[in-house]
């Protein structure tokens, strides 16, 4: 299988499930639609378009076109981490605070995804923190969250 | 001569100039949005008067679409949803050294484009706006429709992958609660979802987070941006090139701009369709031609322009920026619509004025500042993704100071992430989330008045040519002749 049967593959499933769902809102009729009428629509388009995928990579697979590694020489561990650190923020910037959470933050890009000098970490991430405090916070007054000790 | 007197108090020229300065910062800064920037300012105005207020948020408005033309050429994210078309041949540009030239010529069509849509606001408005009436709930679904095909029609891509993507974005729009009959639609019971999925957070993972991790797995070796970046203004040739693009930009972006849904995001999209298929070298596109910047983001101020009709003289907003506006008019006290510019001058023609004023103080403050913008591009890419991803993440929560939009917005930026290896487009997503209520709404309304006769959309003549249109955008690439011809974007 190519790369485009596999994603029209799991669409066709995203799109059933879509419509699957759906059913519990009431479609009502079409005179009067309920709820349930556009997710399930939705859903139903993309089954449709999935299908026409499928074939269409089908036809292509034929033609000799193969699955392509999508992750061949790539450093998709950075990738990875940069995606949990920021599940990570999310999680602990209300907790802690904007300011020690940015740091923080800032701090372990600077240092781990692409090694920089220990002074460009701490005070790039320093000058950075509290750029954006002040930008943000004292000037655009966004509320940001100040943690449970205050700042 | 009142508007101007008006715009040119000390009082109101002030906040024209914090509106707009505000506006291209928050347009600039990936992430924050006109609508972010609004809401956040909104309670100052409180204190001033009708004006005042008015001006300051029309400035952020369209200093908004300044700004967000810089980060989508400096570094392929948009700053607003308008600005996404701009990414495809603007970044190209700040790739080739050319960012100057890129972001010279958006700030000056913008200009040209903006002042020439406040002449429209001013002479056609009042006639435009009557036209406009005649759209019933099938003339909008139309609209949107054609608005999906067109952007469908332009992928790179096969178009079975673009119509998914906007049939996907249609299925997120759902998410929420139902305008009509009050129910959390698949909100799976979190309290967050039942408010619906925000454009900005989405935006923002799709193109932000997404490109910065695409970005970090690769090289970050950019030899490309260590370049001296020579002759930031456009030069006589770039002008030859663009004058065209900037005058049909204004012209589309202007009349789309005035249909609801059909605003500035529509524009730049069906700017850059024009272009593209009207080129000499349609191929070019997306490689970094400077007509792929300078129509879109004529037709996306162009819009703005537009947009202002149905407010000020209906009371009707087009998209959730007037509709703030519209906010802002009833909490001090006014009720635009027909009326207004009767009853209320000041506010209309202070308004109108001060968008001249603003659009001059506009490139005033970006064309010295093409330097400072360009000067972004040489700082070094690991250095550069912590800031784009720290304004990303302050950009989604500042929006409801509610963090689950920081992890939709990460949700995305892995979804982005997984479109882009399996070479799917984001910007039919973006296109049908924004019009995805307002298309339901139409599709209901319009079925609830034809008694479920699915024929409503052809017995009406504006609908049925609009339709027919989008279906002919749809069949065409099936014509093994015009499948060789069908120019398509780079990516």
């Amino acid at each position: 299988m190519n790369n485009d049967q596999v994603s029209s593959g799991i669409w066709f499933f995203i799109g059933l499930t879509i419509c699957l769902l759906s059913l519990q809102y009431r479609l009502g009729t079409l005179s009067s639609p309920g709820p349930g009428f556009m997710p399930f629509l939705s859903g139903l388009a993309i089954g449709l378009f999935s299908m026409v995928g499928f074939i269409h990579a089908t036809i292509r697979r034929n033609k000799g076109e193969v699955w392509t590694s999508l992750l061949k020489e790539l450093h998709w561990e950075k990738a990875l981490t940069i995606l949990i650190l920021l599940f990570i923020y999310g999680l602990l910037l209300r907790p802690i605070g904007f300011i020690l959470c940015t740091l923080f933050f800032i701090g372990f890009l600077l240092r781990v995804t692409v090694p920089q000098r220990w002074l460009l970490v701490t005070g790039g991430s320093l000058l950075i923190t509290l750029t954006s405090y002040l930008v943000f916070e004292v000037l655009l007054k966004a509320q940001l969250p100040k943690g449970f000790w205050g700042f | 001569m009142m508007g101007f007197q008006l715009a040119f108090q000390p009082i109101n020229f002030l906040f024209c100039f914090i509106g707009v300065l505000i506006g291209t910062l928050v347009g600039v800064l990936p992430g924050l949005g006109p609508v972010a920037a609004m809401s956040l300012l909104l309670p100052i105005t409180f204190n001033v008067s009708p004006v005042s207020a008015i001006i300051m948020l029309s400035g952020i408005y369209y200093g908004s679409m300044y700004g967000g033309s810089i980060t989508s050429i400096l570094v392929n994210i948009p700053g607003e949803a308008a600005s996404v078309i701009t990414c495809l041949d603007g970044y190209q540009m700040a790739r080739q050294g050319r960012a100057g030239p890129a972001i010279g010529i958006a700030a000056f069509g913008s200009f040209i484009a903006g002042t020439l849509s406040i002449v429209g606001l001013m002479f056609i408005g009042p006639s435009l706006a009557a036209g406009a009436l005649r759209f019933g709930p099938p003339e909008y679904f139309a609209v949107m429709i054609l608005g999906l095909t067109v952007l469908t029609f332009l992928s790179s891509g096969p178009m079975w992958k673009a119509l998914l993507m906007a049939a996907f974005g249609l299925f997120l729009s759902t998410i929420g609660i139902d305008n009509v009959s009050g129910i959390a639609r698949l909100s799976f019971n979190i309290e967050e979802l039942v408010d619906g999925i925000g454009l900005v957070p989405v935006v923002m993972g799709l193109f932000g987070i997404s490109e910065v991790m695409v970005n970090v797995e690769g090289s970050l070796d950019r030899s490309i941006f260590a370049a001296k970046i020579k002759n930031i203004l456009p030069n006589l040739n770039d002008w030859k090139n663009s004058l065209g693009p900037i005058i049909r930009g204004t012209i589309l972006g202007f009349f789309l701009g005035i249909l609801p849904g059909a605003g500035a995001v529509i524009s730049s999209f069906a700017s850059y369709a024009v272009e593209k298929k009207i080129s000499k070298h349609p191929e070019k596109f997306g490689t970094g031609v400077i007509e792929g910047v300078a129509g879109p983001e004529s037709a996306n101020n162009a819009a703005t322009g537009g947009a202002y009709i149905p407010l000020l003289s209906l009371g009707i907003p087009s998209n959730a920026v007037t509709a703030l506006l519209l906010g802002a008019l009833i909490i001090h006290g006014i009720q635009p619509g027909p009326l207004l510019i009767k009853e209320h001058p000041d506010i209309f023609w202070g308004t109108v004025a001060s968008m001249y004023l603003g659009n001059i103080l506009l490139l005033v403050l970006n064309i010295p500042l093409v330097g400072l913008w360009v000067k972004i591009l040489k700082v070094p890419y690991p250095v550069l993704f912590p800031l784009i991803l720290l304004f990303c993440l302050i950009g989604a929560y500042s929006l409801n100071n509610n963090i689950a939009d920081v992890f939709i917005m990460n949700v995305f930026g892995l979804i982005g992430y997984l479109f882009r290896k399996f070479r799917y487009e984001a910007a039919p997503l973006v296109l049908a989330l924004v019009l995805g209520p307002m298309m339901e709404n139409s599709l209901r309304q319009s079925l609830l008045l034809s008694g479920g006769s699915a024929f409503i959309f052809l017995n009406r003549p504006i609908s049925s040519v609009i339709l027919i249109v989008a279906f002919l955008l749809l069949v065409f690439p099936l014509i093994p002749w015009f499948k060789r011809k069908r120019p398509a974007f780079g990516e």
